[in-house]
């Protein structure tokens, strides 16, 4: 299969940056090619299946690469440099799902009650106020603002419930970053993001990565904190039928809810990301 | 002074130990270890601890336990609360034994296959999810036989460690791409684990919602 | 439960005063499979948002938008579906006959083997009639009904039905069909 440009002329995560636990001379799949990420001293180096050297980006706890040849940096996390902030890595986990349903799921707070029972969610408070929903033009992304949402144990930093209030961004068709209340530290927000390395268009791997305020937490927590809450959306995004997104209306029912994944569908058909879509209602 | 759990979310075999405290009513003090990516159960402070690498590791005064159905059986002694070791009869005793048993096969391939499908690890994924069949047909063919005799868990009609032994990685096997639609029996078995009084769920096995009543009809129903 | 109705993948439920429906195995919303859904009462929830249905496959409840009526429109898609003889039946549209008479027999067990019906039938020695064979009594085993089911080609789910009898006699039945599906199987792979 030939793979469009949009797919091929993007940056995706490989492996966690090499100052942190890595292991090296990892062979992975990336849209469906064999890549080798290689390290040369420090230098971490991507080797494509016929020996070309890809490029690479080191950026956001990650080694990022493309098997094309992006005509585009790589998105920035202005935050994320904020001075005070641990910067945790939480290693890949696969799932059978398309990347671009990965994402959606990240974006969706509607779920919380039934997923994250007690965590992010709970019975009654079911309600999802209205927020913002706009495409940034000028930067072309999606962004979701003023998003709230009552939830029992928001971080692992957290005691008892309360109302979390989140900004979503969408600034790459498989990233995306989240600005979440910081319970530690009101007025600032925590970061917690997720990079997804499309394998094929049904399976993907998911590199969750957060900046927190947080001095108090063992860091082997906060990992587990943020894995286990990905764990309870495995079992659902392996789940979904059709594994591929949807992408014209018809197939599935949105709700004023589901405003930013709207967004986001919108947004990647316009940008001719199809890389784990479905275009026609089968 | 509780007992101290080495643990590790994602781990069915650390949520063993979790659920059966749980079960029984006690408390445990949990050390988080980074499994992945970290790799600490490698790491040499932690093989001080646990020569063999392995999670969970259960700590309490100067006991060390690194294997899963020995924390089980002490969890349960501990509190007190021996009819989760099952009946004293040799026959009751012993089936609980063979099942404990049977819950290290099953560790062993929908385990693995589970590590494959969600970590990466490296496996032959064909024959660990064979394995892994062919423990569910064993477990399901003894629950339908279990129901004729009247009896609603793995050794009688009471749950025992050899129930809390075998689930996790019964309940997770879809996690390693083993479906368990074609078992109905071992799906009706862990909706009745799930259903226990202080059952509690570890990441990839869901709430129980049925049991809960739905918001706005709570008096209605009761 | 998840089932198969040809190509269809199927959600079976049972509600608390014992109806049953069959619906195709996908929430309108996002197309999570509604057989891992949770049953309250006479409703099925999708486990992903909490969307509520009734017996008919009518949306009643989003629980993101706790005040809103769903419109008629948002509905799971139905099959036909009946609780007869100890068995669910499900067909993609009402059938103009009903279910064949089994007889005298209970419910023993369901079985999934890797072999497709026609494998099991020949095995049996029967011409798949209706999907419905009948073993004879062996010994303790008691004289058993099977119904097949295709899953897909290479797989069918075994419904064995048996005629009263005691305990022990059931416990031999369900290991003979244990029997039954390793040689099935077997077969399968020496072919």
């Amino acid at each position: 299969m030939t793979l469009p440009a949009a797919a091929i002329d993007e940056w995706y995560p490989v492996a966690m940056a090499p100052d942190r636990p890595l292991r090296p001379d990892q062979e992975t799949t990336l849209l469906g090619e064999r890549v080798r990420v290689l390290l040369d001293g420090q230098e971490p180096r991507v080797e494509a299946n016929d020996g070309r050297n890809l490029p690479v980006i080191v950026r956001h706890g990650h080694v990022w690469t493309s098997l094309g040849a992006p005509k585009h940096d790589l998105f920035a996390i202005p935050e994320g440099e904020q001075p005070g902030r641990r910067l945790v890595e939480c290693g890949a986990i696969r799932v059978r799902c398309s990347p671009l349903r990965a994402v959606e799921n990240f974006l969706d707070i509607a779920h919380f009650p039934f997923v994250h029972t007690d965590i992010l969610g709970s019975e009654p408070h079911t309600e999802v106020n209205r927020y913002e929903v706009r495409i940034r033009e000028e930067v072309d992304e999606v962004w979701a603002t003023k998003v709230t949402f009552y939830q029992p144990q928001a971080a692992k930093s957290a005691q008892g419930g309360i109302t979390t209030e989140y900004m979503y961004r969408v600034p790459h068709p498989t990233c995306s970053v989240l600005y979440k209340t910081c319970p530690p530290r009101p007025g600032e927000w925590d970061i917690i993001t997720l990079f997804v390395q499309p394998l094929e268009e049904d399976l993907c791997q998911v590199w969750p990565w957060m900046a927190l305020f947080d001095d108090q937490t063992p860091q082997a927590d906060l990992i587990q904190f943020q894995q286990m809450i990905f764990l309870q959306d495995r079992s659902i995004l392996e789940n979904q039928i059709p594994r591929l997104l949807p992408l014209d209306p018809g197939m599935e029912m949105p709700t004023r809810a589901d405003l930013t994944s709207v967004a986001y569908r919108r947004w990647l058909k316009k940008r001719g990301y199809h890389y784990g879509a479905q275009l026609v209602a089968a | 002074m509780r007992p101290t759990l080495y643990d590790y979310v994602l781990s069915p075999s650390c949520y063993k130990a979790r659920l059966m405290a749980a079960l029984v009513g006690s408390e445990l003090e949990s050390v988080a270890v980074d499994f992945h990516p970290g790799g600490d159960h490698r790491k040499p402070e932690f093989l001080m601890l646990n020569p063999a690498g392995t999670l969970p590791v259960l700590t309490h005064g100067g006991l060390i336990l690194t294997e899963t159905t020995a924390m089980l059986v002490y969890l349960v002694r501990l509190a007190g609360r021996c009819e989760w070791l099952g009946g004293e009869d040799p026959a009751s005793a012993a089936r609980v034994q063979q099942w404990l048993a049977f819950s290290a096969r099953l560790t062993a391939s929908l385990g693995l296959a589970r590590l494959h499908d969600m970590l990466g690890r490296p496996a032959d994924i064909d024959a660990a999810r064979w394995a892994g069949t062919l423990c569910l047909r064993e477990l399901e063919s003894a629950l339908v036989e279990n129901r004729l005799l009247g009896e609603d868990f793995l050794a009688g009609n009471a749950p025992t460690v050899a129930d809390v032994a075998c689930f996790p990685y019964v309940m997770l096997a879809p996690d390693g791409g083993v479906s368990l639609d074609p078992y109905p029996a071992i799906r009706a078995w862990t909706r009745r684990i799930r259903a226990l009084p202080g059952f509690v769920e570890m990441p990839g096995i869901h709430r129980l919602h049925d049991l809960r009543p739905e918001p706005g009809e709570a008096e209605a129903a009761a | 439960m998840a089932s198969v109705c040809g190509t269809l993948e199927v959600a079976v439920w049972r509600s608390a005063s014992g109806r049953v429906a069959a619906w195709v195995d996908r929430c309108p919303h996002r197309g999570m499979r509604l057989s891992h859904g949770f049953v309250r009462g006479e409703m099925l929830s999708c486990i992903y948002h909490g969307w509520r249905f009734d017996g008919a496959g009518r949306c009643r409840k989003i629980p993101a938008h706790p005040d809103l009526d769903p419109p008629e429109t948002i509905r799971t898609q139905s099959l036909a579906c009946l609780d007869a003889q100890g068995v669910i039946w499900i067909a993609s549209e009402a059938p103009a006959v009903a279910p064949p008479d089994l007889g005298n027999v209970v419910p023993l067990r369901s079985l999934t083997f890797e072999a497709g019906i026609d494998a099991v039938a020949a095995m049996t020695g029967e011409v798949p009639d209706r999907s419905l064979l009948r073993l004879d009594a062996h010994g303790p085993v008691p004289p058993l009904v099977l119904l097949l089911q295709a899953l897909g080609p290479g797989r069918s789910a075994v419904h064995a039905l048996a005629a009263p009898t005691g305990t022990g006699a059931l416990v031999a039945a369900s290991r003979a069909l244990e029997d039954f599906r390793r040689r099935t199987e077997a077969q399968g792979i020496a072919a």
